[in-house]
């Protein structure tokens, strides 16, 4: 590479596009490096925060700085690029300050674990700027693969090394679709840029394109956790350490939202979806059934881990619908906007839900429906902290999850897919179903076994809990707060 | 601070004060709320005083701008904290503000454990309550009238009797599932007119095509459907008020069901007249059955407290009758009777839980001869039976023949069945107090009964004087609705005249048809 095409390609305005991905590479290499170097044991934590912090404000600066494509047509820095990565960041944060003492056995190998989340925000940074099919390869990747590793991170536990196992086995098949899809796609229109794609028209809808096409998005269907991909989910979620699930269900879930808005159009210059719009209803009735199934599925639970792993189904169905809304909103950016302020609250909603959950097995075990009766009387702030989690969850006002809820029927009702709204609304009532299970069990029923030690006190998962339930609570009241900035 | 937005944050500033009191320092929460409701009681009352009937438009608007959705097309849609009241809320207001210190001294006696969680469950309650009433956004509105889901549902669900999981579950879900059909009306009806403002969406909603109108109309009614309860939607309510406590019953039939019809006539008839007159036939018949049906299930109780909460479904298809005849009798009725219900309905559901704390029992056959014992019981219990019955001289009376009247003038025949109601009514009502009250005291517990107290007669009396008031001087309030129903006559009469006028225009002619959609 002669140098003045180094000087192209790494002009200031890339480098600040690309600020969040080098700052979590660094961060990844630094706090790796204190595993190794004597003495820097202690460098971990704070390596950790301030990595954070270095990709968050490389995120803010971001929504000042300019629009626009970079590294040779790979990597779109765009607003809602610096929003995803804030929610990204947002979602290992909250991951990591849960994961503090979560784990016993693998305690020394924590730096380990540090390293794979950041380099798996790494890989969601890239998914989501991704503007060809290639870097979005590469970004899933690096995203999938230190993920495989912390699902199995308890490695003294089966039921971990199975999650590990099972969720790389499927992993690796999803990326081999993605593969054969992008080939295929390449295949029928002679390219692997996004951009150069929507403007091809009538090409994007001949079969070998749409096979291509189908194929990709099958592979973030399963990423997503959508229906017909989704029966991993319970499984692996509740397998992986818990911690773990509350990053996938979260950050994951919101890389593979991002790319589908790359693909829809909503990310790119052009604004117009790379897929074809004769999928909108199809689209729309997977959401509605991956809704049925997570919802379904969720209400015969009793662990509560593997109830919000359903729950998570559920709620990348009702995202999806406004995916399928996308091609017919008559906001240009209503899809944007909508999943960007869901997955703002869901962050801390389903994380502080999760996240809760690892604080109260590292003491007494599995979390079940049993073992939460009474917790009311036992520990008053973690029920409330965990009904109001349950009822954002469940989208009741004034809390955030009601406004994600609301924006997201709101783009099927705009791109007049009014049946399928109505269906979706009414899987809420299932939803509910299971959701006010949890709160009766907390708050109305009496305790029914003995518990020794009940829950140690925990500062950083205390304040995590308590930061949580009160931005739910903010976004719900206050939802300019984002929205404003979405705007 | 202006009175409404006082009336909405006072509570919930009390129950934040409430929430941070140690848990033990029962006396102490039970007086901080006692003073926050008193606080809004009074100033609700004010401000029902201080309201200018002669005027049909909103008073005391509060507006600020909370935030904006987007709506299509790169605009947005202010949503603001935009409160106000006119005829059509204003005695819902005063009937809701008066019920607080009611309520909260009424559970003196029945809500003894985890008083804190109660008393800050109450003061939300009441917050839900009044923003559902004063809300002039319908995103607002919509906002508060999820709310007021969650407090009750604690309430049923923590102190409730012994199926109360299964009655508050069901509550919950059964309820919610009207609200959320009602959000996509919701979100149709902004994205169509590009406004939440209640006023503006009260006068161009009507320029929506009909059929459009008729879907929205219909997501809304289903929602105020299931709360009022009218006849097919109704079996939640007789297993809510039965496990629920007396405070929770006494709210929800004084206040909670009223959100239904208060909604049915702000939202589904004075935002789309001509949908609401075609609807009318049905929603009548609807409140026709309910009030038999109601009265036939409540023959057939032999627990006093869904006995009257049968005879609640039976009261409630009368409002329901009466604001769908679109006469002026009937829509003075139908609100005047809204009041009525509660008042009177709150008053048995208060004595009813004053009697069980004493006897531990609902049914029927356990009492008998009470009269003899407690007869300053007796004397408020068949005041309370005679207002719920009809009796000329007290409030039910007068909302009921203004509701039948009016309804006779629009569909005789429906207001027909309607009346033997009144009938089975004085029945179902008057059999249960002789077994209650009279006849020989055969059980021997019941002779140690202790008669009411003086916090209990003091809590009942503001209601029985409003009994009384609106029985014999039913003007003072119905003057304050109005102007506000008197606009709303003429607006349906002139949206009928349109239709007859327009029989073959597009506005019906589309009617029949399915809406065209992708």
């Amino acid at each position: 590479m002669s140098p003045q095409l180094l000087q192209q390609l790494f002009t200031a305005d890339a480098l600040w596009a690309l600020a969040p991905l080098i700052a979590l590479c660094l961060g990844a290499m630094l706090v790796l490096l204190s595993d190794i170097l004597p003495g820097t044991a202690g460098l971990r934590r704070p390596l950790f925060l301030l990595t954070i912090a270095a990709a968050a404000y490389g995120a803010v600066h971001g929504f000042g700085a300019p629009e626009g494509t970079y590294m040779m047509g790979s990597f779109h820095h765009s607003h809602a690029l610096s929003a995803w990565t804030v929610i990204f960041l947002l979602s290992g944060l909250i991951a990591f300050e849960f994961g503090q003492r979560y784990y016993k056995e693998e305690a020394r190998f924590l730096a380990e674990h540090d390293v794979l989340m950041l380099t798996s925000l790494a890989g969601m940074v890239m998914m989501a700027g991704a503007a060809d099919l290639l870097a979005f390869f590469i970004g899933l990747e690096t995203l999938s693969v230190p993920l495989y590793t912390l699902a199995g991170f308890r490695r003294a536990r089966s039921d971990s090394v199975e999650a590990g196992l099972k969720y790389f086995m499927l992993g690796a098949f999803a990326a081999a679709m993605f593969l054969y899809g992008a080939a295929l796609v390449y295949a029928a229109t002679g390219t692997i840029s996004i951009e150069d794609m929507s403007g091809m028209g009538s090409t994007l809808t001949e079969p070998l394109a749409l096979a291509g096409f189908a194929l990709i998005v099958g592979s973030l269907f399963f990423k997503i956790s959508v229906f017909p991909f989704h029966l991993w989910v319970p499984d692996v979620y509740q397998g992986a350490p818990t911690p773990v699930t509350a990053f996938m269900a979260t950050g994951t879930k919101a890389a593979g939202f991002a790319f589908l808005l790359t693909l829809m159009g909503q990310n790119l210059a052009s604004g117009k979806p790379v897929l074809p719009e004769s999928a909108a209803w199809i689209v729309g009735w997977i959401a509605v059934i991956t809704m049925a199934a997570g919802n379904l599925g969720a209400l015969v639970q009793t662990d509560l881990k593997r109830m919000l792993a359903y729950s998570g189904v559920a709620h990348a169905g009702t995202m999806l619908l406004a995916i399928a809304a996308g091609w017919h909103d008559t906001e240009p950016h209503g899809a944007q906007t909508a999943l960007l302020f869901y997955m703002a609250a869901y962050v801390f909603t389903a994380g502080g839900a999760f996240g809760l959950l690892a604080w109260m097995e590292s003491e007494g075990g599995e979390v079940t429906i049993e073992s939460l009766k009474g917790l009311s009387a036992r520990r008053p702030m973690l029920a409330a902290a965990m009904a109001v989690f349950m009822l954002s969850l469940g989208g009741i006002p004034p809390l955030g999850g009601f406004w994600g809820k609301y924006l997201v029927f709101s783009c099927a009702v705009r791109a007049d897919m009014i049946p399928l709204a109505v269906i979706g609304v009414l899987m809420s009532v299932i939803a509910l179903g299971y959701y006010l299970k949890v709160i009766v069990a907390m708050y109305m029923q009496p305790q029914t076994q003995s518990h020794s030690a009940g829950i140690s006190p925990r500062l950083a998962a205390a304040v995590a809990t308590g930061v949580c339930a009160l931005v739910v609570v903010a976004l719900g009241m206050l939802p300019s707060w984002v929205l404003e900035r979405l705007g | 601070m202006d009175s409404l937005t006082l009336l909405v944050f006072l509570p919930l500033l009390g129950a934040l004060v409430v929430a941070f009191t140690p848990r033990e320092a029962v006396a102490l929460q039970r007086g901080i709320t006692l003073a926050t409701l008193l606080a809004v009681c009074f100033i609700g009352l004010q401000v029902c005083l201080d309201f200018d009937g002669s005027s049909a438009a909103y008073q005391h608007v509060v507006d600020i701008p909370w935030f904006a959705l987007p709506s299509g097309g790169g605009s947005s849609v202010p949503v603001h904290f935009r409160l106000g009241i006119d005829g059509l809320s204003v005695l819902m207001i005063g009937l809701t503000a008066l019920l607080g210190p009611i309520v909260m001294l009424s559970t003196w006696g029945h809500i003894t454990t985890r008083v804190k969680e109660f008393m800050v469950w109450l003061l939300i309650m009441q917050s839900g309550m009044l923003g559902v009433f004063l809300a002039l956004d319908l995103v607002l509105f919509y906002v508060f009238w999820e709310i007021t889901l969650v407090p009750l549902y604690f309430m049923l669900g923590i102190w409730g009797g012994e199926r109360r999981l299964y009655a508050t579950i069901k509550f919950f879900l059964y309820t919610l599932a009207g609200s959320l059909v009602m959000m996509v009306g919701v979100i149709l009806l902004i994205y169509q007119l590009k406004t939440a403002d209640v006023a503006k969406l009260t006068e161009y909603a009507s320029s929506l095509d009909s059929t459009r109108q008729t879907w929205i109309f219909w997501a809304f009614a289903l929602a105020f459907l299931i709360k009022v309860p009218a006849m097919p939607f109704h079996t939640w309510l007789p297993d809510a008020h039965t496990e629920a406590p007396t405070s929770g019953s006494v709210i929800l039939a004084g206040v909670l069901l009223k959100m239904g019809t208060y909604g049915l006539l702000r939202f589904c008839i004075a935002m789309f007249p001509a949908a609401a007159i075609q609807a009318a036939p049905i929603m009548m018949v609807l409140g026709a059955a309910g009030i038999v049906y109601g009265a036939f299930l409540a023959m057939a109780q032999f627990d006093v407290k869904r006995l009257v909460a049968c005879s609640s479904v039976s009261h409630l298809g009368y409002v329901l009758m009466g604001l769908f005849a679109f006469t002026q009798a009937g829509l003075r009725g139908g609100v005047l009777q809204m009041v009525n219900h509660g008042l009177s309905t709150g008053l048995l559901f208060l004595l009813i839980g004053m009697i069980y704390e004493r006897r531990h029992t609902r049914m029927l056959d356990q009492y008998g001869g009470i009269a003899s014992v407690m007869p300053l019981f007796a004397l408020f219990f068949t005041l309370a039976v005679l207002s719920s019955v009809g009796l000329p001289g007290l409030n039910g009376f007068v909302g009921e023949y203004l509701i039948l009247l009016g309804s006779f003038q629009s569909q005789p025949w429906i207001a027909g069945v309607a009346v033997t109601g009144v009938i089975f009514g004085a029945i179902y009502l008057l059999m249960a107090t002789r077994k209650l009250l009279y006849g020989p005291l055969v059980h021997a517990e019941n002779k140690r009964l202790s008669d009411l107290n003086l916090r209990e007669v003091g809590l009942m009396v503001p209601i029985v004087v409003l009994c009384f008031w609106i029985g014999f001087a039913p003007n003072t309030f119905l003057s304050r609705t109005d102007a506000s129903i008197d606009a709303l006559v003429k607006r349906m009469q002139e949206t009928r005249v349109a239709l007859a006028a327009g029989a073959h225009a597009p506005s019906t002619a589309a009617l029949p048809t399915e809406p065209d959609r992708r």
